[in-house]
């Protein structure tokens, strides 16, 4: 039998008694659920807004009503409508909050202070738009900000980036969870003495951690993939372009559990047989809760800053820190590719030193085993 | 035919086996004894991979033995375990093809043995929901669902019921008559004379006695001598040359003599102390033999 195979038997086990218990079933659901009332929360919680807009003189005639028609949609918000006499008065005003957007007509541009309001954007081109009905057709308009946008993040941005690196964060520990009680049970029930007399096992190990990671990745796909479609239809109040962001925490997951699964594994390996399956995987579960308070500290002081670049590179803290850096300011490509080898090839270190700790940790009965001692196994030819 | 060539394993300071080596032809049964402690589990783990010889070979048919060949052998470790939330027709599927099995090719072999050890009407129920002695069928079914070559049972009748120790004889010996090679460890020596025709007794890693049972109770340098007087005072012994006592209780009494001591020089000094209600003289049996060869 090939090796593929049996990973793929053992890989398919997983799936199937781990569907028939309904754990992964219904926390799909309310983690679903989760997403989609977080929609109908925040429309019960917008308050109705007003929208202050600057327009150099002279104001086209019916401006004030057609954007008063275009606030409409969104909760009946008001538009209070200024002239100003330049467009520089207006930026001044801009600069110094007494009003939310400036709307250069002539440059078909609508200035912001320093983010885009997505629903005030919204107004002010249904409102052109009506407006240059009558007038030349077409063209709408461009938004653009005082400053640049990357200097302030937006509320929506830092709640996509802690959301997404919490979500990454429980399903990292939750289906890395799974590993270890999975190895511990096959331990203590003996299981794995008949299991390993027909399949290798780095074939066992490499099928658990695909079978039990595949759920976790359809869990999070199905979960992230719709708060994406969510962002992207514009049913939040955020940023479209967040919708990608959010997205990235599925990749992100499928390397963090590659990492992280196997040091589940060779942890629950390497327990005793009588130690539960919680306590075999507090090692593991600490280094995960480290990086994400380190990320989290690090992005919160400074996301620019040399820390959080290095946390978003460094392969251990990578799975954590990028998507939420890349919500809050933006990761460069390089860091992207950075971070993406650096992962890559600590799994391949780890399932190599991981592999030997489990096969030597499976085989062997008695008292647990520390660090040392493993690290003494693994090295062994 | 399997065959274990001058195996030898050390664990620390622990010799578990110094240079064991035994074979086992296609359709024989081989009773596997020794002490507690002999090697006899790390013998059969190594077949498996479960150990990693430091020297010594295990050959199939002459060739080495790797993961392929494994998948045609069939287990059943000492410490028992199955899943225990996973139903037993899907378990004993999964066992068969994790041996190389095709799906439906597993499932029929799944349900052939359910049916034959009895728990075919039980095929949906979880291995924990079972009785303990039902869960040992269960067990025995996972190693032979894939109709292996080789056979290799670590202690099987420990612990079961004189029912299922009839019923797993019968199977032993049917997977004999099917062509397995099967070789099982025991502790219950007049189990091992029922079941099989060839026994290999290992001792503090080596093999020390190997082949047809009958032939190495003949071979053996003692016979047994079991006399039943009437009439005999409690501490009579005959005085004879080469002749020692095992067991007295009562008239009845069990010796041990030499291959060469005359047995009738036995008899006649029975007959002048008391009246000789039985007389029985052979090789010595399996329990006997395993003493002699174990001696400390």
């Amino acid at each position: 039998m090939t090796g593929a195979r049996a990973v793929r038997l053992v890989a398919e086990r997983e799936i199937r008694e781990r569907l028939r218990s309904k754990v992964f079933l219904a926390s799909t659901i309310v983690l679903l659920a989760l997403v989609g009332g977080s929609v109908a929360l925040q429309g019960a919680l917008s308050k109705q807004e007003t929208y202050r807009v600057a327009v150099v003189v002279p104001a086209p005639h019916g401006l004030a009503a057609a954007l008063q028609r275009g606030a409409e949609p969104f909760d009946d918000a008001k538009v209070e409508l200024r002239v100003v006499a330049s467009p520089a008065a207006g930026r001044q005003a801009l600069d110094a909050d007494e009003v939310d957007a400036l709307l250069l007509l002539g440059a078909d541009r609508l200035v912001f202070r320093s983010s885009v309001d997505a629903k005030a954007a919204a107004v002010a081109e249904t409102a052109v738009r009506e407006l240059r009905h009558r007038l030349p057709p077409e063209p709408e308009l461009q938004a653009a900000t005082l400053e640049p946008a990357d200097d302030e993040t937006t509320d929506a941005e830092v709640l996509v980036a802690y959301a997404g690196s919490i979500l990454l964060l429980m399903s990292l520990a939750v289906y890395g969870q799974w590993v270890v009680t999975g190895v511990v049970e096959e331990r203590s029930n003996r299981v794995v003495e008949l299991v390993l007399s027909a399949v290798h096992p780095r074939h066992l190990l490499a099928g658990k951690v695909l079978g039990i990671g595949l759920l976790g990745l359809t869990q999070l796909a199905l979960v992230a993939g719709l708060a994406a479609a969510l962002l992207v239809s514009g049913a939040f109040d955020a940023p479209r372009s967040l919708g990608g962001d959010v997205a990235l925490v599925i990749p992100w997951f499928a390397l963090g559990f590659a990492l992280y699964s196997v040091a589940y594994a060779a942890a629950g390996a390497l327990a005793s047989r009588q130690q539960n399956a919680d306590t075999a995987g507090q090692p593991v579960t600490y280094a995960l809760l480290a990086v994400y308070f380190g990320g989290y500290v690090a992005l919160s002081s400074d996301p620019s800053g040399p820390l959080a670049t290095l946390l978003t590179v460094f392969p251990v803290s990578a799975p954590l820190v990028l998507p939420a850096r890349s919500a809050l300011v933006g990761v460069p490509l390089w860091e992207h590719a950075l971070a993406l080898v650096l992962v890559l090839g600590s799994v391949y270190a780890l399932v190599r030193f991981a592999g030997r700790v489990y096969a030597h940790g499976l085989l062997r009965g008695g008292p647990g085993l520390g660090l040392r001692a493993a690290w003494r196994l693994a090295r062994e030819p | 035919m399997f065959s274990l060539l001058d195996a030898h394993k050390r664990f620390g300071p622990i010799e578990a086996l110094a240079g064991c080596s035994m074979e086992i032809e296609r359709g024989h049964v081989l009773g596997f004894l020794g002490p507690n402690g002999a090697g006899k589990t790390t013998a059969m783990r190594a077949i498996f991979g479960l150990v990693e010889l430091d020297t010594g070979e295990v050959l199939w048919d002459g060739h080495r033995v790797g993961p392929d060949e494994r998948l045609r052998f069939g287990y059943m470790p000492e410490e028992r375990g199955l899943y225990p939330r996973m139903r037993i027709g899907e378990q004993l599927e999964y066992f068969g093809r994790l041996h190389g099995l095709e799906a439906g090719a597993a499932q029929s072999a799944a349900s052939v043995w359910l049916e034959r050890l009895g728990l075919a009407d039980r095929a949906e129920a979880k291995v924990e929901e079972l009785s303990h002695g039902n869960q040992q069928r269960v067990q025995l079914a996972a190693a032979l669902v894939h109709e292996p070559e080789l056979l290799v049972l670590d202690e099987p009748f420990a612990g079961l019921d004189p029912v299922a120790v009839q019923t797993l004889a019968d199977v032993l010996r049917a997977e004999a008559a099917r062509g397995a090679a099967v070789l099982f460890s025991s502790h219950q020596l007049e189990l091992v004379e029922d079941v099989c025709e060839d026994v290999a007794i290992i001792d503090r890693g080596r093999i020390v006695a190997a082949g047809d049972l009958d032939a190495l109770r003949r071979s053996s340098q003692r016979r047994r001598i079991a006399v039943r007087l009437e009439g005999a005072p409690h501490d009579w012994l005959p005085v004879v040359d080469g002749v020692e006592l095992v067991e007295r209780s009562n008239g009845d009494l069990r010796l041990l003599a030499r291959q060469d001591v005359d047995p009738e020089l036995v008899l006649e000094a029975a007959e002048r102390s008391a009246r000789v209600v039985e007389f029985s003289y052979g090789p010595p049996s399996l329990s006997e033999l395993f003493l002699e060869l174990v001696e400390r």
